[in-house]
């Protein structure tokens, strides 16, 4: 099925770029170790606020161009004519471990200190802006993924049995459904990161407040997915699995299962950005990442200033700019998933 | 309900560009003059000595915070404190200009020859802004309710010298004695810290016991025509998290040179905005004309003055210090846990260890990056803003890792195989430090000094809590073993006097001691007691000098930086005079509109 479903994507031009989009964010998250010359922690008080550099030709390899500060006070950086400093591939810089288990120590590209390539600038203690997004990423990109795997579990399994057994347990998974419904879930939000924050690690809290969205969040998909089981358990396989004496976990798995996955994957697509926008919204607000970690949304919160726009530090505000693009794609890519499990309600024409 | 939710300072940011839209908005249409009521001047009215000027003007400032009360017994922050202010008045004021102790309610005053009794002569015919006349009466009544058992408040610890509380008596309608158990020099300036209450307004909320629950926000809302006082203002309006407008008090006792009562404005308004950053972009859009700036804002916010008639100051180093410190609090909880591990509270006891992280911090880069160049190193507890009293000779520490190491090692530190610091017990260093969410220059600052620990093989973590969480784990819990925090300058050391004593409250790295427990701390109480007692100013000077060295190579207060304190202001304003310490339009009063340029 997951086949199938491939190659219908590849056969949509709008599938195909949603597809490359993704890929290449993914791919750079996944490397972000080895693409990033820097670690997002690395600082350069020398070079707060640099404006990202020029990259220029020289014998066939690409050097950096040199800037000086000319008025540290509005943070304002000139090239030196020039000066330049070449790029090395493929060369060993500050040891780490990627992946968490391999230590290497390989990188993309670096240049040779003192001097700094900052593809996309430098923050207010000299970090390098483009490896702090890539690093951010793995916070922001992977929280969607965590949180929905916790939800369409939970939206399956508490669905899944209110509308195959139906009585009493839909009943009562129904008001449970209604119950968390009705939790103000911003509030539940604040309070909750308040009053477990001083129990856990700033990089653990993360993990915490997907766990604490997806707790929320997976109740929606369960009461469609009860509808769906409900008039699934009237279908005449459904009938003969039971008449055959298919145990309940059985005919969930091996016949629910299958029909609900279309939906599944597509309400799985459309609810990924809405995670993505909650991690931003929440480390926006101060109560999401914090430092020394680094998300999207904590990169925007730190570009919350009024200099940022006074002395054009435009740079600062591309984490929004990936989130933009991030969100739109899953989007799209819905779309396009959607069209395909469902032809009726197809949106874009062949 | 929206409301509700820009009230939580981290929706703030949010909030911002269309709190913007919506300032502008409000604030079309013009505010008509102010009808004067007409009353004879006091006897002892005070002429000021600046250019008289014109009635008429609205000066608006923007605030990030409200007050919390308007009850001078109750108040605890700066700015519920600057609100009672402005109708308020105390026995004597500090004015930053002069620098010394100038009369307020009290018109002169003398020192008996053993230096223990000062007997003040107040104003004579001060009107209260409800037109009771104002005596001695008042200012008994004001020391009684703050030395009553029934009203705590912070001013009863101010006044207890030696042990004893300042005993006064009333010697005649406008004569008021106070004793003092020892000689105390600052007495003159800290006598002025309270605001005098009107007896005829509070006597029977007094005698039933329920002075503090009387000026609070609620009656600002409902009716702010109960605040009688005899300040320059008196309080028109107050809407929480909108604004208070203030409207000048008919029966202020100062008058310029042409006999015109003062203050010439016609309403002084407050805004309550969002946060720091709001009240920025109020002012560079026009909106305010007040508003202090950030070191990094100063470029960006001097691009607009062309447009809207204002002027950025340079003011100097800022009068407040910063710094970070350890846990040095020997003991343990109630739980029966040590407020810090042993093998820690080793270290941070060490002055050494102490003198080797400051110098492992690298404050010049902090300086050049995060303060734009814009703010000097800071060595001394006492801030280079006051001249006067700060010590520019203190042993310093700047950034050297290498020093830093030497200093380890001499301690019994070494580094592992791993790079990692280890004590000379094996202990691996590392510790955790506390600072307060909501302001974005602290992150940075955090984020280089872990940065920086790492490179000298220590470990820090780093945890962010709100202020009030903060102040109670450093204050009553004590279990933290490092954390970052400011205070505020006053320009008499003696305002200090809770943070250098050993028994003082704000003694952070071990409060409330009840015998001094190191040498150096019996030293510095020494010092401040000498300081206290002595009348001639030099000598003092070289008492307090003499407290800042021992401090400073101590360390029990790491030192970060001092910023530059900048302020923009409106050029239509005359008669501003701005002072190197404390508030801007500390002479309020006497500011009035320019002709328009």
């Amino acid at each position: 099925m997951l086949k199938h479903l491939f190659k219908e994507i590849t056969r949509r031009p709008m599938g195909v770029a949603c597809l490359a989009i993704l890929a290449f964010l993914y791919l750079g998250t996944i490397f972000s170790q080895f693409l990033a010359p820097y670690l997002p922690t690395d600082q350069d008080l020398a070079n707060a606020y640099h404006p990202p550099t020029r990259i220029v030709l020289e014998d066939w390899r690409p050097h950096v161009q040199v800037y000086e500060q000319v008025d540290p006070a509005a943070a304002r950086y000139e090239p030196v004519e020039g000066e330049t400093a070449p790029v090395n591939f493929f060369t060993a810089g500050e040891q780490y471990r990627f992946w968490g288990l391999v230590p290497a120590e390989m990188r993309l590209f670096q240049v040779e200190e003192p001097h700094r390539i900052y593809l996309l600038g430098s923050d207010g203690t000299g970090r390098d802006v483009f490896s702090r997004l890539l690093y951010g990423a793995q916070v922001s990109l992977s929280i969607g993924f965590i949180g929905i795997c916790i939800t369409m579990t939970l939206g399956f399994l508490v669905g899944g049995v209110a509308g195959y057994f139906g009585g009493k347990t839909d009943f009562l998974a129904m008001r449970l459904v209604e119950f968390i419904i009705a939790v103000p879930s911003l509030y539940l939000l604040i309070a909750l990161r308040g009053a477990l924050a001083e129990h856990f690690e700033p990089e653990q809290m993360y993990l915490v407040i997907v766990i604490i969205l997806s707790l929320i969040g997976w109740a929606g998909a369960a009461r469609i997915i009860r509808g769906m089981a409900l008039s699934l358990r009237q279908r005449p396989f459904v009938l003969a699995a039971e008449v055959m004496g298919q145990s309940s976990l059985r005919i969930l798995f091996r016949h629910f299962l299958p029909n609900l996955a279309s939906y599944l994957l597509v309400a799985a697509t459309l609810s990924i950005p809405a995670y993505i926008l909650a991690e931003a919204a929440l480390s926006f607000l101060g109560l999401g990442i914090q430092e020394p970690g680094t998300s999207w949304g904590l990169m925007l919160q730190q570009a919350q200033e009024l200099k940022v726009f006074t002395l054009n530090m435009w740079w600062l505000l591309t984490p929004g700019a990936a989130i933009f693009i991030t969100v739109i794609t899953f989007n799209m890519l819905g779309d396009v998933l959607r069209d395909i499990v469902d032809p009726r309600q197809q949106i874009v024409k062949r | 309900m929206l409301l509700k939710v820009i009230s939580y300072p981290y929706l703030a940011h949010l909030f911002t560009a269309f709190s913007l839209i919506f300032f502008l908005v409000s604030c079309k249409g013009d505010i008509p003059p102010l009808e004067r009521e007409e009353h004879d001047l006091p006897q002892d009215a005070e002429v000021s000595s600046t250019e008289p000027g014109n009635y008429g003007g609205v000066l608006v400032t923007a605030e990030s915070q409200q007050p919390r009360t308007f009850n001078p017994l109750v108040a605890e922050d700066a700015y519920s404190s600057e609100a009672i202010g402005r109708f308020l008045n105390g026995l004597t004021t500090y004015h930053p200009i002069k620098e010394k102790v100038v009369p307020e309610l009290a018109r002169s005053w003398e020192i008996s020859k053993d230096k223990r009794t000062i007997t003040m002569e107040l104003r004579r015919g001060v009107r209260w802004s409800d037109g009771e006349p104002f005596t001695a009466d008042d200012v008994i009544f004001t020391f009684k309710a703050l030395f009553d058992q029934r009203y705590p408040n912070r001013y009863m610890g101010q006044y207890t010298i030696a042990g004893e509380p300042i005993e006064f008596e009333k010697l005649d309608r406008y004569t008021v004695r106070f004793t003092t158990a020892r000689p105390y020099s600052p007495f003159l300036y800290v006598i002025g810290f309270i605001g005098i209450l009107p007896r005829h307004v509070h006597l029977e909320a007094y005698e039933q016991g329920e002075l503090l629950q009387q000026w609070s926000v609620r009656t600002a809302m409902h009716s702010p025509e109960e605040f009688v006082g005899t300040g320059p203002f008196r309080v028109r309006s107050f809407r929480p998290g909108q604004r208070i407008v203030y409207e000048p008090n008919p029966h202020y006792w100062r008058v310029d040179s042409q006999g015109q009562r003062l203050p010439y404005v016609d309403y002084l308004i407050t805004r309550y905005v969002q946060d720091r950053n709001t009240e920025t972009v109020l002012f560079a859009s026009g909106q305010i004309d007040i508003a202090s700036i950030t070191p990094g804002d100063v470029v960006g916010v001097r691009k607009n003055a062309p447009l809207h008639d204002y002027t950025v100051h340079h003011r100097g180093p800022a009068t407040g210090i910063r710094f970070l410190w350890f846990n040095q609090k020997p003991g343990e909880s109630e739980a029966g846990k040590p407020f810090v591990e042993p093998h820690k509270l080793e270290w941070f006891t060490s002055r050494k260890f102490r003198q080797a992280i400051l110098h492992g911090l690298d404050r010049e880069g902090l300086i050049q990056s995060v303060y734009f160049g814009r703010a000097e190193l800071l060595h001394s507890i006492i801030s280079p803003a006051n001249e006067r009293w700060h010590n520019p000779d203190v042993p310093r520490y700047p950034y050297d890792p290498d020093r830093a190491l030497e200093l380890l090692r001499e301690e019994g530190f070494e580094l592992d195989g791993n790079g990692d610091l280890v004590d000379s017990k094996g202990n691996q260093v590392s510790f955790q430090v506390y600072a307060s969410e909501g302001d974005d220059i602290t992150p940075q600052i955090l984020s280089t000094f872990r940065e920086n620990m790492r490179d000298l093989g220590i470990r820090v973590r780093i945890r962010y809590l709100d202020f009030g969480t903060l102040v109670a784990r450093v204050s009553r819990h004590f279990e933290y073993e490092g954390a970052m925090m400011g205070f505020t300058g006053g320009a008499d050391p003696s305002g200090g006097r809770a943070i250098y004593l050993s028994s003082g409250r704000l003694h952070l790295w071990n409060p409330e001691q009840e015998e001094p427990q190191t040498d150096w701390e019996a030293r510095i109480d020494e010092l401040v007691y000498a300081s206290e007692e002595t009348f001639d100013l030099e000598e003092r000077v070289g008492y307090v000098h003499q407290m800042q060295e021992v401090f400073s190579e101590e360390l029990p207060l790491l030192y970060l930086v001092t910023p530059h304190a900048y302020v923009g202001l409106k050029d239509r304003w005359e008669n501003v005079r701005i002072p190197a310490m404390g508030s801007v339009i500390w002479n309020i009063d006497e500011l009035y509109l320019g002709q328009e340029k």
